[in-house]
């Protein structure tokens, strides 16, 4: 099989997996060097596709030949999908050729399980460890970890990878239970044990090897079965308390061809996956905690980001001063981001915050406007009730167009 | 009313702005232009050469913000750093900040040029020129070009502020060793290997070996861009804020783009896979 044929086939195979970010690795630079890459802590997106998502890194499966049966998954054992095999030189190749185009920062290399679990693990780490020691290569290396690998290699992998993913997919044992039999919730999580252990042992010891200098992420699938937003969120919650993870991503479930009964055949929830993103990044930025955004069985409001819709929970916290609250307050309004929260705080300090200068500071002032009191506004809304401002500020939904052949 | 050309150049206006701050002049008095529209209006005013008497203090972050917010290609380039730079050393240090009105546009204009330079590491593409096996052809292709050596990797990119100088030089630490010359409709810079050229001026040379260099491998990163894309998730309006489309027509994977979404719309949004693939023979594992 001809090289392009392979790269079209393992490419297709790969695009289930949502993360491609090229961010957080520490400063690398060639210059003056043999070999090539570089790489600064900023993820850079070279491209978009039509879905609208960011093509930061050549991300392919070294194979989708695969000896397990996930349900959810295209490349699973009993799905009907052409197969592929890339040798390691051949991902070398493509990950050099599309590096010096400045097409890709880097390498996202993930495969279906092949013969055993080191084995695979084995060839993905020869992947990493060619591009690093034969090529020079700094550019941007994400390897997925089989889970049920020796823990001795997930090490070697953290050695040459800026990140290191165990995709969780499912969060739940029942979940994994039904829809991905070869996997175990335990297996995973001693995987992420081992990255996070790895990481500890560098952290003070400037002069070690570095390892998985970009974190460790996960994956979970939205959508495949009845798990709500509540567990995703705690679950989330725990994998950044428990295992440092850097980042957890949301899938919205796509639908596969030949798909299984036990799996939707229905359009991706992508309004739902996006809720989830905003709720996940409240967690990780402004210090939320998954209890304040859903505190019992449920899922996120559709209509409503998660943020209007705590601040809607708790009306006896607003109106706030913008000339006198704290800042950390100030970043629950919604409207009002993290950057806009300093921005407010800079030039309190010089003088009084006035109305206009929100608009000059771009917020959602929509949004914002029952929230807030500047030295010449006080909110008229401010004695509305929740219910009456949901309804003034969600979204509606988009005018759909009827399909020809529903 | 002073009428002053720098050339576009930081460094002649900031010259400038240092005599005509230590004459007191105010912002209203004084306009920059190109040398041709300076005639229309002529000055009446004479102030000796020398720097006035003001001393003006201003914070060091000012001057990196006046700086980089100068690469803004655009209406009042030059008069608006005058009028933040007048206000601020006036003791009016909010005319620096996103809050007031004037800051407001000033931290626009450096988000703009940020951006632009970010788009410039991200969506200029390199082409690799043939390598030719005659060392003595290529030394005379060289003198033509007015480069030492050739580059190894050409590319053409039309910047929408002049972010070229200062954000290529990004692309020293990622290629290491490797000559390479990028072309603009303005300017146009040349890594030797050692050092980095700049030109002003694009010679006209080195736009045509930029713009007609031949790509015969083009066709992985095409397929791979077409199969990466999951069109059950289709969403060309998030992809265009992200991807503007003035940037497609220099992008190889750009002229793919509108097939992609009508493929898409026209009921290839039932699954993820690429119709090329569900057209090929499938393999279920048998264990």
């Amino acid at each position: 099989m001809q090289l392009i044929d392979k790269l079209s086939i393992l490419a297709d195979a790969a695009k289930y997996d949502a993360s491609c970010a090229s961010s957080a690795a520490p400063k690398r630079s060639s210059e003056g060097k043999s070999g090539i890459g570089s790489s600064n802590g900023m993820g850079i997106c070279h491209s978009y596709t039509p879905d609208g998502r960011c093509v930061s890194l050549l991300k392919v499966l070294l194979t989708n030949f695969c000896l397990y049966d996930c349900q959810y998954c295209v490349n699973r054992r009993s799905s009907d999908v052409p197969r592929a095999r890339f040798s390691p030189e051949e991902v070398v190749t493509l990950t050099l050729d599309f590096y010096r185009r400045n097409c890709v920062s880097g390498l996202f290399l993930s495969s279906g399980i092949i013969r055993s679990a080191d084995y695979t693990m084995e060839q993905l780490v020869r992947v990493a460890k060619l591009l690093r020691e034969e090529h020079e290569f700094r550019g941007y290396i994400h390897l997925k970890t089989i889970p049920e690998a020796d823990p001795a290699l997930i090490e070697e992998a953290g050695r040459y990878a800026d990140r290191l993913s165990v995709n969780i997919e499912l969060p739940t044992q029942i979940g994994l239970q039904t829809l991905a039999p070869e996997k175990e919730m335990g297996s995973i999580k001693q995987a992420m044990q081992t990255i996070y252990t790895g990481q500890q042992t560098v952290l003070n010891e400037p002069r070690a090897a570095r390892f998985t200098p970009a974190g460790q992420s996960t994956q979970m699938i939205v959508g495949a079965d009845a798990t709500d937003d509540s567990t995703l969120l705690h679950t989330a919650e725990s994998l950044y308390g428990d295992f440092r993870l850097k980042r957890v991503y949301y899938s919205a479930f796509s639908p596969i061809p030949n798909s299984p009964k036990s799996v939707p055949l229905a359009a991706p929830p992508l309004l739902r996956e996006h809720r989830l993103y905003q709720a996940d990044f409240l967690l990780r930025s402004y210090g939320y905690k998954a209890n304040e955004l859903l505190s019992g069985p449920g899922d996120l409001a559709l209509d409503i980001d998660p943020k209007l819709a705590w601040a809607l929970e708790h009306r006896d916290a607003f109106p706030l001063d913008l000339n006198r609250a704290e800042p950390a307050m100030i970043a629950r309004i919604p409207g009002i981001g993290i950057r806009t929260t300093q921005r407010l705080v800079e030039l309190r300090r010089q003088r009084r915050i006035r109305y206009e200068d929100l608009t000059r500071l771009r917020c959602v002032l929509a949004k914002a406007k029952p929230f807030i009191i500047t030295s010449d506004y006080h909110p008229r809304q401010a004695e509305s009730t929740s219910v009456l401002l949901r309804e003034q500020l969600r979204d509606r939904p988009q005018p759909q167009q009827m399909a020809l052949w529903a | 009313m002073i009428i002053l050309d720098c050339d576009d150049l930081f460094d002649t206006w900031r010259q400038q702005a240092r005599w005509l701050l230590s004459h007191q002049i105010n912002p209203d008095q004084v306009s920059w232009s190109v040398r041709e529209d300076a005639d229309l209006f002529s000055s009446d005013a004479h102030y000796p050469e020398n720097l006035g008497p003001f001393q003006a203090r201003v914070p060091l972050e000012l001057l990196t913000l006046l700086q980089n917010a100068a690469q803004y290609c655009g209406e009042q380039r030059w008069s608006l750093l005058y009028e933040v730079l007048w206000r601020v050393s006036h003791g009016d240090r909010t005319a620096m900040l996103a809050g007031d009105k004037l800051g407001s546009e000033l931290h626009r204009r450096l988000k703009q040029v940020s951006r632009e330079a970010h788009h410039l590491h991200a969506f200029l593409r390199f082409i690799a020129l043939p390598v030719d096996p005659a060392p003595k052809d290529l030394t005379v292709k060289a003198a033509l070009l007015d480069m030492q050596t050739l580059p190894e990797y050409v590319a053409w990119h039309e910047p929408a502020h002049d972010i070229l100088r200062t954000a290529s030089e990004h692309f020293v630490g990622r290629l290491g060793r490797h000559r390479w010359m990028i072309a603009t409709p303005k300017d146009a810079v040349f890594y030797d290997g050692q050092q980095l050229i700049h030109k002003r001026q694009c010679p006209d040379a080195w736009a045509s070996l930029a713009r007609n260099a031949d790509d015969p491998h083009g066709e992985l990163w095409l397929t791979y861009y077409s199969h990466i894309f999951n069109p059950a998730r289709l969403n060309p309006k998030v992809m265009q804020g992200h991807l503007p489309t003035r940037f497609w027509k220099n992008l190889p994977e750009g002229p793919l783009i509108p097939a992609l979404i009508s493929e898409a719309r026209t009921g290839k949004q039932r699954d993820g896979q690429a119709r090329q693939i569900a057209e090929r023979r499938g393999k279920v594992i048998r264990g």
